[in-house]
């Protein structure tokens, strides 16, 4: 089965990379926008001031954009790419199906 | 899962951790990090452990002497490359492993060559990353590692690992003189095992590895075009270089 | 930069939009401009919310004015209290309805009555975000109607508006004011997309909208359920029986006028909400149309509510919430009578 169920788009900053880092160089994207990446698929490869370092998706869905060219230094906190994922209900529930509605109940309009 | 390797008098000596695939017939693949780094940040940080269980291979990280959450001993003789291997060793006796593939990274490719050449029997294959035959040490002025001196080509090195937060600048020193007191020779060379290196093509600190790769009878070289000796254990043409190379298991033939 | 899909600068042009990217361009315009504006609550700043309604604003606008919060829903409304007297203009959110209630205690006794007690000294310009209602089969907790509970509390506004365009419109409205509004979001609706102008609010507080015009009975709705009276109002034009719907939009305060003007035409009422039937807002709007519009009244007003129950788990839920065949069988009551 096919979900082609609404999207909703996902934005991911660089991450807290510890050891008092602020910021990193892109070294290497390893996915292209328009591209399906799985979550914990490698993403993007940045260099700090201390080593290289292999991101992977936070998000299984299609990669839309890509924020920071390569040799680029990006900032903790600035966006490093936005994901399409399928919509789901956030941590809980499901998203409701747009359907038409069934009905039993006839009515008879009023004598005017 | 961590764990931690007593030395003979009980006391910890080293931390390692072990992880990837689950269990199997093939050794499993020992990582050995470079100076002032540890397995944290030199592999799982860089996709190495991601990468080794896609590959189905079992893995044994270590963090050395004086780095990360082993402890940090302050006597250059404990960091001897002769003392670290025999270090390597006892981990793999500690795993059950009679023997591994060894992949290390910088000062790790020169402990794994150590390891191989003194145990023989122990290294199936070695994939050496960041590794030159040029004597790191030549230029430094290993006494004044600590103030900051101006150390040379490994003075930079050192000055980054002392600028870690939770270095401890004692230990990373001794570590270094330890390393310095046995300068790299390239024979005796690891007897019947396999070598792959690999450096960035910018990677000062592997000069002359083709030639040295050249001199043995079982060595490749691989050249990761625009990376340097910092950021080379990222890339995934060195992730997949290796495994493959790995994958080929026991005998010299390519 | 951060890019969204609806730029708060495209706003003159319709655009395929959802409730989430509605709420979000509207949290966008309000962070950008006036620097007092402030985002918090749980999970809305790194991870973006879990329903996606903060996505990239952290990344655009900071980790100082938009910031996660414990998870702690007293300390989150007391924290926007504080802030609010010394100038701010917060913007909490509340994860989900039913975690309202932990906070209760600021929401009620400092943040409706503040501006009172200081006599004017301490405005509360505080918009509370607040998911709410049902309709995504979530657990206990998750699919609350808070609306006449807060609508009673003297000192509050509260809204909730029902499609892509309010939504952005009615938060514009609720963070410009300088009283504390409790901003109520149909999580059912996040994902219905609208070709819809996301522009500066068209009417005033307090104001409802006629969203479909019809002459045999006005049908009473706000947030997810104005939907569910939209689809009666199709089916029963079927029929040959023309409803009205009207979307209140603003819970409290009411707008009496509209109600009345809408049921003087009519001559029939049905109110609908997701809420249990006693003492929820359909009683108010009832006696409201009762002291208002009496002389128009062909019927007595019908309620079309949820149980005297604790909201049900998931599976039931269509049980639970107003179906089109129980508002058909409301208006049929009024139109026998």
């Amino acid at each position: 089965m096919t979900h082609t169920g609404p999207t909703s788009e996902r934005t991911f900053a660089l991450p807290d990379l510890g050891e008092g880092l602020v910021e990193a160089t892109v070294l290497e994207w390893l996915v292209q926008p328009g591209e399906r990446v799985e979550r914990n698929q490698p993403l993007v490869e940045l260099e700090t001031a201390k080593s290289a370092v292999e991101i992977p998706s936070p998000h299984t869905g299609v990669v839309a954009r890509l924020h920071a060219e390569e040799g680029r230094v990006v900032a903790v906190g600035e966006p490093l790419a936005t994901f399409a994922v399928e919509a789901g209900a956030g941590i809980v529930g499901t998203v409701p199906t747009e359907e038409k509605p069934t009905r039993r109940v006839r009515l008879r309009p009023p004598a005017e | 899962m961590d764990q931690t390797l007593l030395d003979a008098t009980g006391e910890p000596a080293l931390r390692y951790t072990v992880g990837g695939a689950e269990p199997s017939r093939e050794p499993p693949v020992l990582l050995v990090h470079g100076f002032g780094s540890d397995f944290e940040l030199n592999w799982a940080r860089a996709g190495w452990v991601g990468a080794l269980r896609n590959s189905g291979r079992r893995l044994v990280g270590v963090d050395l002497p004086g780095h990360g959450g082993s402890p940090r001993p302050h006597d250059p003789e404990r960091y001897t490359p002769k003392a670290l291997a025999a270090l390597l060793a006892r981990v793999l006796d500690a795993v059950g492993a009679p023997e591994a593939d060894v992949v290390g990274y910088s000062m790790g490719s020169r402990l794994s060559w150590q390891l191989a050449v003194d145990f023989p029997g122990r290294v199936r294959r070695a994939v050496l990353g960041g590794f030159g035959p040029v004597d790191a040490f030549e230029d430094t002025d290993l006494e004044g590692l600590e103030r900051g001196a101006d150390g040379g080509r490994f003075g930079a090195v050192f000055a980054a690992a002392a600028a870690l937060p939770g270095a401890d600048t004692a230990a990373l020193a001794a570590c270094a003189r330890g390393q310095a007191s046995q300068v790299y020779s390239p024979s005796p060379a690891p007897d019947g095992v396999p070598l792959l290196f690999v450096a960035g093509e910018r990677d000062g600190i592997a000069e002359g590895v083709e030639s040295l790769a050249a001199a043995l009878p079982a060595a490749e070289v691989l050249r990761l075009p625009r990376r340097d000796h910092r950021n080379a254990v990222s890339a995934q043409a060195f992730k997949s270089a290796a495994t493959e190379f790995l994958a080929r298991g026991r005998g010299l033939s390519g | 930069m951060t890019e969204l899909a609806v730029p708060a600068d495209q706003a003159a042009t319709a655009t395929e939009t959802s409730m989430q990217q509605a709420v979000n361009a509207a949290l966008r315009t309000l962070l950008a401009e006036d620097p007092a504006t402030l985002v918090f609550g749980e999970d809305v700043g790194r991870l973006g919310g879990v329903f996606r309604v903060t996505d990239g604003l952290q990344a655009e606008f900071g980790d100082r004015r938009v910031f996660d919060t414990p998870l702690a829903e007293s300390a989150i409304i007391g924290l926007a209290v504080g802030l609010a007297m010394n100038g701010w203009r917060p913007v909490p959110e509340l994860q989900f309805d039913g975690f309202a209630y932990p906070a209760v205690d600021q929401i009620v006794n400092q943040m409706a009555r503040m501006h009172y007690r200081t006599r004017g000294a301490a405005p509360m310009p505080i918009t509370l975000r607040l998911p709410s209602f049902g309709g995504i089969q979530a657990p206990e907790h998750h699919g609350e109607s808070l609306e006449a509970l807060f609508a009673h509390v003297p000192g509050l506004k509260v809204c909730a508006p029902s499609d892509p365009a309010d939504a952005y419109g009615l938060l514009l409205q609720s963070v410009r004011a300088d009283d504390p509004v409790i901003y109520m979001e149909p999580k059912a609706r996040y994902w219905n997309r609208r070709a819809v102008r996301l522009g500066e609010p068209d009417l005033p507080i307090g104001a409802s909208r006629t969203v479909r015009e019809g002459r045999h009975a006005t049908l009473v709705a706000w947030g997810a359920m104005v939907h569910r009276c939209e689809q009666a109002a199709e089916l029963a034009a079927e029929d040959g029986v023309e409803l009205e719907v009207l979307d209140l939009r603003w819970l409290k305060p009411i707008d009496t006028d509209g109600l009345a003007a809408s049921v003087a035409r009519t001559g029939r009422a049905v109110v609908v909400h997701e809420a249990p039937l006693t003492a929820g807002l359909g009683a108010e709007v009832s006696a409201l149309v009762t002291e208002h519009a009496f002389a128009s009244l062909r019927a007595p007003v019908q309620r079309v509510t949820g149980f005297d129950v604790p909201y049900p788990a998931g599976p039931l839920e269509p049980q639970y919430l107003p179906t089109v065949d129980r508002i058909l069988l409301a208006v049929q009551r009024t139109l026998e009578f």
